[in-house]
């Protein structure tokens, strides 16, 4: 164990160091490399995929770093879906930032710094590495939600998710002191060992492990600690709130799920709970309080919210089924926002970005290739068969009831049924309402991204089996045999 | 005499926690302060970190606690980089301004 | 050739029904009618060439679960041979009449569809082998019944009336499928062969209902009998059919008095090894067979709609056909089955002519003096009346004869009351049957000049349909005679009817004295006479009857206010408990708790959910920290929950 072992890590070593270059290039070139930076920072993000699929983590998990840090098939399975939800939020972001003048070339670096922020946290195997990449995540979030210095809502949203995000990374810490003394290790495999005894945990510990719940909760925006998401959501700039929705998401439920499974899985009764109240308060909140929203980010705000909820569904299960269920969910879910918010960024009139669901109606005749798209995606959202979105709220579902947490999958329907409400209403406003104004044309690259996430909602159904196989061989490797 | 014990260390670091919390949604004037709060409960958790260090005669807690002091800089840097912006938009910083969106 | 008799019409449905338009008018009569003709002509092949021994042709299991099991099959055996004779050449006959007679209606391929899918669903109900085929072709003509009855949507009277028809067949229905359910139960097979062979064991069985021990065997007849009362519009469940005169003519004559509501005779023939083996249940079929007759043939004395007239007769002849069979004379219900088809066809199909001629009048006291203009139809109408009054030498005269003579000699009460009351019946069909003649035909024009001077003859493809069912109304009853209820019935019909032992009815019938034999003549010709008296001679005496008898008068023109009474104790109470469920249940009740509710509980919900998120970060906070301290306090004070 005790060894570097760097070619582990050799993926993030390569995001770090092509970050550190990309910014001297940027620093020398300045605001018109923007889209040339871009580019090669999805280019950085490809080869890591490349990398990362080559290191082997077939049988044993691989430890870098004195196993403060881990590569197994879990790892890999949320650092995939991290960084293509990454590539393709920063393909989003190019026209939007040309046109809206926010060009800078810290923006698609920043969003690379995050992104490795997102691989540490994934493969973070003690509290230490788990804060750091949380930190490097976080840090990088807050200013590219603050980006557009120039306007009140951008800027207002930045402070908002800092304070927020502060607030939450205090509580982790707290948390993660108390679990560090009174078990007396910070690595996961300590804790694992330390916390498989039959013993009653202590009051410190319970109260540690609520703090570090709750500073991860934050995180994945899960009931109580979702308050920041509409705002920041609605404030941010358009693309950054597609890449807010999509792959922190991944990798904070990640995190958490490897916290909870790997490290805590010795109080495994205890965290349900936690898990249960959260995910039951989120499906909720986020069927009804989605309801009332005229605008479409905060809209799509609470329905990841929602999302999030259904996810834990998964998590609260504990079972290996239930985290490939949250796994398959997440993988599910990612290209499903990432669609819905190409659309939002095709909602332009006459040049100017607009977000009000209102603006929708009558998309069905101006653009009615758009309206299907978005038809299609909100309706898998809803969990209508045969999208995939339905086999995703399956999965984890199923998983609850083999567990018996029957309660919880009732909720979970009746909050879908609730949600499926306000995603119909999108599409009954793009079909049957009179058309105000016609949207612009849509950019060619958000057609890309449109037509990928279309395709995979609708003929992904195809393919469920073998995600469905590498989903669960990746939820495998958090439970020892 | 007294002697100071894991348990004075604790308590003073979640009455730091706890006043720090408390900075952040009590104050409703300036947000300088819960820029301050936030470094309260940091510093709570560095006690923390410390002295359960020095208690369990394990260095990893130190080292927990340079890279929480390391970040705590990071962190408190883009903080106030955003206030500014969001000062030169707004042209105040009062907590009770930062409300353009709700609902 | 049985699978095609029943097939074709199918077919012939199929292609006028889905090629609607491209096939036209003229396609859509030709295919239906010509399939229909080989069908009629291939029945009287298998009814001629019948060697006695029944068979039947599997065709395929319809549906299988557990030991609950029905195919479709073909079965003919003598009894469904007569049917099929009956039931194809009446509706070869309407079709080709219906070529002429719906000239001029727009959705012509729609209702020669109609028709071709109306035979196909009867001959499968007299081709079954098993309850669950019969029960499918039983609704199956239920349906096209309510579809030609409505055939004319653009008519509210039509509407309401498909309507009516339909609800008042639910409730027998309701009788039929529950006596299906009942078999199945007692029998644990739908089957017939295996059903009837099973009758003799299950004779005197009772099950407990309310304190009674009831038998079972007369519960499953009475239920199944009351299918046959909806069907075949007997008494209580007769008010649809008058009503269903609405249709259009053809239809009335194929559906209402040949072949539909015969289905309850054939049911009650069909299952007459159950219906032996239950006397009391034979002994209601009897009683409520004779009150429709005479029930039915009072009120055709008043009424002044020429079809309505032919509708109660109708009514009123299938109440002879059920007394036979109750009685057990089921020879007898089938031969007055087999002639009654004939001539009461025919004179729907004059009555057609008649209102073909008269520019659609159907009122009687609208016409009149008509019938050196249509001599053809007049004639023809002549031959179906003399055949329905039972004048010697024609149809109905034999097969009248045999069913009164059967009651008179099945020496039990019920059998004495029938028989009376068919005496009685009988003379006032005489009676009414030249009414119609006489005030259709004869006297001074009662129509108004323009439609006067336009009655035509009807063309030669509505006559000849015509003429070949005056042949069978003149010849059917003594060309069959002996076959149907001869000496020598028993071997013609084989095993398909069940005489119990001791049951000689129909052979009494030829022993009973001769005043018995003469006095359904004597009547008849009674009622014509009175009919020319008053109708010829007297013209004056209808009236001054009417207004010295003018209660009696109004209670036969309201037929005895069966309909009133039902709109009083069934439509209204239900129109009123429907309204109070809608209000209250539905309105009230359900909505505002269900999705009315649901739905307003969920608006408020997301807006006290929105007013939450009120923008300020130190609600945020406070949100955030309150869940933390939620969570610990549960840990510290729920554990273990």
């Amino acid at each position: 164990m005790a060894e570097l072992n760097l070619h582990a890590a050799l993926p993030e070593i390569w995001v770090a160091v092509s970050a550190m270059v990309l910014l001297l290039v940027g620093a020398y070139t300045g605001d018109r490399a923007m889209r040339l930076i871009g580019l090669l920072s999805m280019l950085v993000m490809g080869v890591a995929i490349v990398a990362m699929l080559g290191i082997d983590v077939s049988t044993v998990p691989q430890l870098a770093f004195n196993g403060h840090f881990i590569v197994d098939r879990f790892a890999v399975f949320a650092k995939v879906l991290a960084l293509i939800a990454a590539m393709a939020s920063v393909w989003m972001s190019f026209s939007y930032a040309e046109r809206e003048g926010m060009a800078r070339f810290e923006l698609p670096l920043l969003m690379l710094l995050a992104t490795l922020g997102m691989m540490l946290m994934i493969s973070a195997n003690d509290l230490i590495s788990l804060y750091v990449g949380l930190e490097l995540q976080s840090l990088a979030l807050y200013v590219t939600a603050a980006i557009r210095r120039d306007t009140v809502k951008s800027t207002e949203a930045g402070l908002k998710y800092f304070v927020l995000g502060a607030l939450s990374s205090g509580m982790l810490l707290y948390g993660a002191s108390m679990i560090y003394g009174f078990v007396g290790t910070v690595s996961f495999a300590g804790l694992s060992t330390a916390l498989s005894g039959a013993t009653e945990p202590s009051l410190g510990l319970i109260v540690g492990l609520v703090f570090l719940c709750a500073g991860l909760a934050f995180k994945i925006s899960a009931v109580p600690f979702h308050m920041w998401t509409p705002d920041v959501y609605e404030g941010a700039p358009t693309p950054i709130t597609a890449f807010f929705s999509a792959a922190p998401k991944v990798a904070a439920i990640a995190l958490f799920t490897r916290v909870l499974v790997d490290a805590f899985g010795g109080l495994t009764p205890q965290w349900q709970q936690i898990i249960f109240a959260v995910s039951v308060a989120s499906m909720l909140l986020g069927a009804f309080a989605a309801i009332g929203q005229r605008n479409i980010k905060r809209l799509m705000a609470y329905s990841s919210i929602g999302n999030i909820g259904y996810a834990l569904v998964g998590l609260a299960a504990g079972t290996p089924q239930g985290v490939s269920g949250l796994l398959f969910y997440m993988a599910v879910y990612v290209p499903m926002t990432l669609g819905s918010f190409a659309v939002i960024l095709a909602m332009r009139q006459k040049g100017q970005m607009v977000e009000e669901i209102a603006d929708l109606s009558g998309l069905a005749k101006s653009q009615p290739w758009l309206a299907h798209i978005f038809a299609a995606i909100l309706f898998s959202m809803a969990g209508i068969p045969p999208l995939v979105g339905f086999f995703g709220k399956w999965m984890v579902f199923a998983a609850a009831v083999n567990q018996g947490l029957y309660v919880l999958a009732v909720i979970g329907v009746v909050a879908s049924v609730v949600s499926a409400y306000y995603y119909v209403r999108v599409i009954k406003v793009m079909y049957f309402d009179e058309a105000v104004t016609a949207f612009d044309r849509v950019d060619g690259s958000l057609k890309l991204v449109l037509a990928s996430s279309l395709a995979v909602v609708v003929i992904g159904i195809l393919f469920i089996n073998p995600l469905q196989n590498s989903a669960i061989a990746a939820a495998a490797s958090l439970f020892p045999e | 005499m007294w002697e100071i014990t894991l348990t004075h260390y604790l308590t003073v670091a979640a009455i730091l926690f706890t006043i720090g919390v408390f900075g952040i949604f009590l104050n409703r004037k300036n947000v300088i302060i819960i820029l301050m709060s936030v470094e309260l409960i940091l510093l709570s958790v560095n006690i923390n970190l410390v002295a359960f260090s020095s208690f369990l005669g394990d260095m990893v807690g130190q080292v927990f606690a340079m890279l929480v002091l390391t970040v705590a800089a990071a962190e408190a840097a883009i903080g106030l980089a955003i206030l500014v912006v969001y000062f030169r938009n707004r042209g105040s910083i009062a907590v009770e301004d930062l409300n353009v969106m709700k609902g | 050739m049985d699978v095609a008799i029943v097939a074709l019409p199918l077919l012939g449905a199929l292609i006028a029904g889905l090629g609607n338009r491209r096939l036209g008018d003229r396609g859509a009569n030709w295919i239906t009618s010509g399939l229909m003709l080989v069908s009629f002509v291939l029945s009287w092949i298998v009814f001629l060439r019948y060697d006695g021994n029944p068979r039947v042709t599997e065709l395929f299991t319809w549906f299988e679960s557990g030991t609950f099991e029905a195919s479709w099959a073909v079965r003919v055996d003598q009894l469904s041979a007569v049917m099929l004779v009956v039931v194809t050449t009446v509706s070869s006959m309407v079709h080709v009449y219906s070529i002429g007679y719906m000239g001029h209606d727009e959705s012509k391929p729609r209702f020669m569809a109609y028709l071709s899918l109306f035979t196909f669903c009867m001959l499968m109900l007299v081709t079954a082998d098993n309850f669950m085929q019969m029960f499918f072709g039983w609704e199956g003509v239920g349906l096209c019944s309510y579809l030609l009855i409505g055939f004319w949507f653009h008519r509210p009277s039509a509407n309401a009336a498909a309507i009516k028809a339909f609800i008042v067949n639910r409730v027998g229905d309701f009788g039929f499928a529950l006596g299906i359910m009942g078999v199945f139960l007692l029998f644990g097979t739908v089957g017939f062969d295996a059903v009837f062979a099973a009758t003799p064991e299950k004779v005197g069985q009772t099950f407990h209902f309310l304190s009674w021990d009831v038998d079972i065997l007369t519960t499953l007849c009475i239920l199944l009998f009351i299918g046959a009362m909806g069907k075949s519009a007997q008494l209580l469940l007769h008010t649809w059919l008058p009503d269903a005169m609405e249709g259009p003519t053809p239809v009335s004559a194929l559906i209402h008095a040949a072949t539909m509501v015969t289905a309850g005779v054939f049911m009650v023939c069909r299952l007459s090894p159950m219906f032996e083996y239950a006397p009391d249940a034979k002994m209601i079929v009897t009683i409520v067979g004779a009150a429709t007759a005479f029930f039915a043939a009072t009120v055709g004395l008043v009424q002044n709609d020429i079809k309505r007239v032919i509708a109660y007769s109708t009514c009123s002849q299938l109440g002879y056909m059920f007394f036979a069979a109750g009685v057990g004379a089921y020879g007898a219900a089938m031969f007055h089955l087999f002639t009654h088809a004939f001539f009461k066809a025919l004179l729907f199909l004059c009555a057609g002519s008649v209102i073909h001629a008269m520019s659609d009048e159907q009122d009687m006291r609208k016409m009149g003096g008509i019938w050196k203009l249509i001599p053809w139809t007049y004639g023809l109408m002549w031959i179906g009346s003399l055949a329905l009054a039972g004048i010697p030498f024609f149809a109905g005269y034999y097969s009248k004869d045999i069913i009164l003579e059967s009651a008179f000699a099945a020496h039990t009460g019920a059998g004495t009351f029938a028989f009376w009351l068919g005496v009685s019946a009988a003379m006032m069909t005489a009676f009414y049957s030249w009414r119609l003649i006489l005030m259709t035909f004869h006297g001074e024009t009662r129509a108004d000049h323009e439609t006067y001077h336009h009655v035509h003859e009807s063309p030669w493809v509505m006559l000849a349909p015509l003429i070949v069912l005056a042949i069978g109304a003149v010849f059917a009853g003594f060309v069959y005679y002996d076959k149907f209820v001869g000496e020598t019935m028993e071997a013609f019909w084989g095993a398909s009817i069940l005489f119990a032992e001791g049951n000689e009815v129909t052979h009494h019938a030829h022993d009973v004295p001769t005043w018995v034999k003469l006095s359904p003549l004597v009547v008849g010709i009674a009622g014509i006479a009175l009919a020319y008296l008053f109708y010829m001679f007297r013209t004056d005496l209808p009236a001054r009857l009417a207004g010295t008898f003018g209660g009696l008068y109004r209670f036969l023109l309201n037929k005895w206010y069966f309909d009133e009474l039902y709109e009083a104790i069934f439509v209204e109470p239900a129109k009123r408990l429907g309204f109070g469920l809608w209000k209250g249940g539905d309105g009230a009740i359900i909505d505002r708790l269900g999705p009315d509710g649901i739905a307003n509980v969920s608006q408020d919900v997301a807006r006290q959910a929105t007013r939450l998120q009120s923008g300020y970060v130190y609600h945020y906070a406070f949100a955030m920290l309150i869940g933390v301290v939620i969570l610990v306090t549960w840990y510290l004070f729920g554990s273990g929950w």
